[in-house]
């Protein structure tokens, strides 16, 4: 023991030999605490852990520097699932006797473990909302809260003693007395679970009397009288009984099986039906997925075959062309037909140059690298046959509706004249002429300039340089 | 007999871990050897007065 006022070590004597200070009252209240420590000590080694922690509070309220007591109050706490309150009491001792203090080693075993830490604060944090959900009278939801206490931390004394009232209140006499049992094992000496048990025993001990009709000590003529009250043959003491409980406890168990049944339904509404439905979705996704999957392979298949109806439709249009080519006006078929046509006009009349003429214009030159080297060969033959003369024709014709003024007719004539007859220079000069007067300059100037091309140093070329001149001029 | 309602109002919420700081900061840590020292040191001051 050391003085209060200057921290020396006291001796047997009232005053401190140090600083002469009174200490006597002072060392009573230090022995007072003590001696309540080693009665909260004996207490606790018993399992009576209320009445020790009790004892030990008074103890820390005459000497909080007490640090023993301190720690064994936290132990206390510690055991009756109190952890919050153990921590509390530790690290005051810790700051009290920063060293050698085994609350160093409790703190140390708590702090640790975070995953047991977290489970006991999860503990208390459920304990809350079942004592919020009592508050509420929501007293199902809180015995399945208390349910979920017990099995994070089954020594929280407070939790037991809570789910035992509401088992009391809801007259579940037996699983009353079962967390009331636990409870004295963890602490023998509390008196609430004391005083929960001893309801619960006389309740259920009057039952068994009930139930064999006189055996035992309690007088049941309150049944036949109709009293709720019952006296004991041996004590004389009197228990209130509930008359109608029988008929209260089947009330309260069919209650009891609705609302089983309902948080059932709840329990499949909330858990299983969900599963189902996301189950039939699944379901549902992978039809559409394989409906999806056929969808586009029917597609694909469809663009194929549009893509191979695309290609025969350009097959057939291009076997039309070829077939065109062989049996159109200008096609090769044609192009025989006039060639024979114009074979036979000559062969019947040689003179008749403009029968001859009417076949050979039938052929169009574009068929001539086609049809053949057989073709080609009649076609020059006949052309060198008759070529020049029909070429003449066309000329005299050509000029007549030049000077007429008829330039359409002039130029269609005179064309002609230049395809049949190449080397005539005038028909081309005067077809250039015809084009001009019509106003076509862009053909009179191509005209022009093959004359100037075809016959060059000639009073023509001159003449159509001369006009294209002009022409470029405008 | 057991009054439910009575019963109920003596349980207390517990303490949660993120409390526990505020708990140790806010106890009243006064014992009565704090309550003595102090009666001693006011009656010597009242002492001193009473010479002077």
């Amino acid at each position: 023991m050391i003085c209060y006022n200057c921290g020396a070590t006291l001796t047997h004597n009232d005053f401190c030999t140090n600083c002469g200070a009174d200490v006597a009252r002072y060392k009573k209240i230090v022995s007072t605490a003590n001696l309540l420590y080693n009665m909260g000590l004996d207490k606790a080694r018993v399992r009576d852990l209320s009445g020790a922690a009790e004892t030990l509070r008074q103890c820390l309220k005459l000497d909080k520097a007490n640090v023993d007591a301190r720690n064994l109050l936290g132990l206390v706490y510690f055991e009756i699932g109190e952890y919050v309150l153990a921590l509390n009491e530790w690290v005051i001792s810790k700051n009290l006797r920063p060293t050698k203090n085994i609350a160093d080693d409790y703190i140390s075993l708590l702090q640790d473990n975070p995953a047991k830490l977290d489970t006991y604060s999860q503990a208390v944090k459920k304990y809350n909302q079942a004592l919020s959900y009592c508050y509420q009278g929501s007293l199902d939801l809180a015995v399945i809260q208390l349910k979920k206490v017990l099995s994070l931390n089954p020594k929280y004394v407070q939790a037991h003693q809570l789910l035992a009232l509401l088992y009391i209140h809801d007259e579940q006499w037996e699983d009353a007395k079962r967390e009331l049992n636990r409870c004295q094992k963890i602490d023998v000496g509390n008196t609430i679970t004391l005083r929960y048990l001893n309801e619960t025993r006389n309740i259920l001990d009057m039952d068994d009397d009930d139930n064999s009709y006189g055996g035992g000590g309690l007088d049941i003529k309150a049944r036949k009288s109709g009293s709720s009250v019952i006296k004991s043959r041996d004590t004389g003491d009197s228990y209130t009984a509930p008359v109608i409980r029988k008929e209260n406890r089947t009330v309260s168990t069919i209650i009891n099986v609705a609302i089983g049944i309902l948080i059932g339904v709840a329990v499949a509404y909330l858990l299983i039906l969900p599963a189902r439905i996301s189950a039939a979705r699944e379901g549902v996704d992978e039809s559409l997925k394989a409906a999806g999957e056929q969808l586009d392979a029917k597609t694909a298949q469809i663009n194929s075959l549009e893509q191979d109806v695309k290609t025969a439709n350009s097959q057939i249009d291009k076997l039309k062309e070829e077939l065109d080519m062989y049996t159109g006006e200008s096609g090769r078929m044609s192009a025989v037909e006039s060639l024979l046509g114009a074979v036979n006009s000559y062969l019947e009349n040689p003179e008749d140059m403009k029968a001859v003429a009417e076949h050979l214009d039938q052929i169009d030159e574009d068929t001539l690298s086609e049809a053949g080297e057989s073709f080609g060969t009649v076609y020059k033959l006949m052309m060198s046959k008759v070529g020049v003369d029909v070429g003449a024709e066309y000329y005299d014709s050509g000029m007549k509706s030049y000077q007429a003024e008829m330039y359409e007719d002039a130029i269609r004539d005179l064309t002609k004249a230049y395809s049949y007859d190449n080397s005539n220079g005038d028909a081309l000069y005067n077809l250039g002429n015809a084009y001009r007067k019509s106003g076509d300059n862009v053909n009179a100037i191509d005209t022009y300039n093959k004359v100037i091309e075809e016959f060059p140093d000639t009073e023509m070329a001159t003449r159509s340089q001369q006009y294209v001149n002009e022409l470029n001029v405008d | 007999m057991i009054n439910f309602e009575e019963e109920l109002k003596k349980f207390h919420p517990s303490l949660e871990i993120e409390e526990a700081e505020d708990a140790i900061y806010n106890q009243d840590l006064t014992d009565i050897a704090d309550l003595l020292v102090g009666l001693i040191k006011e009656d010597k001051d009242e002492n001193r007065e009473v010479k002077q």
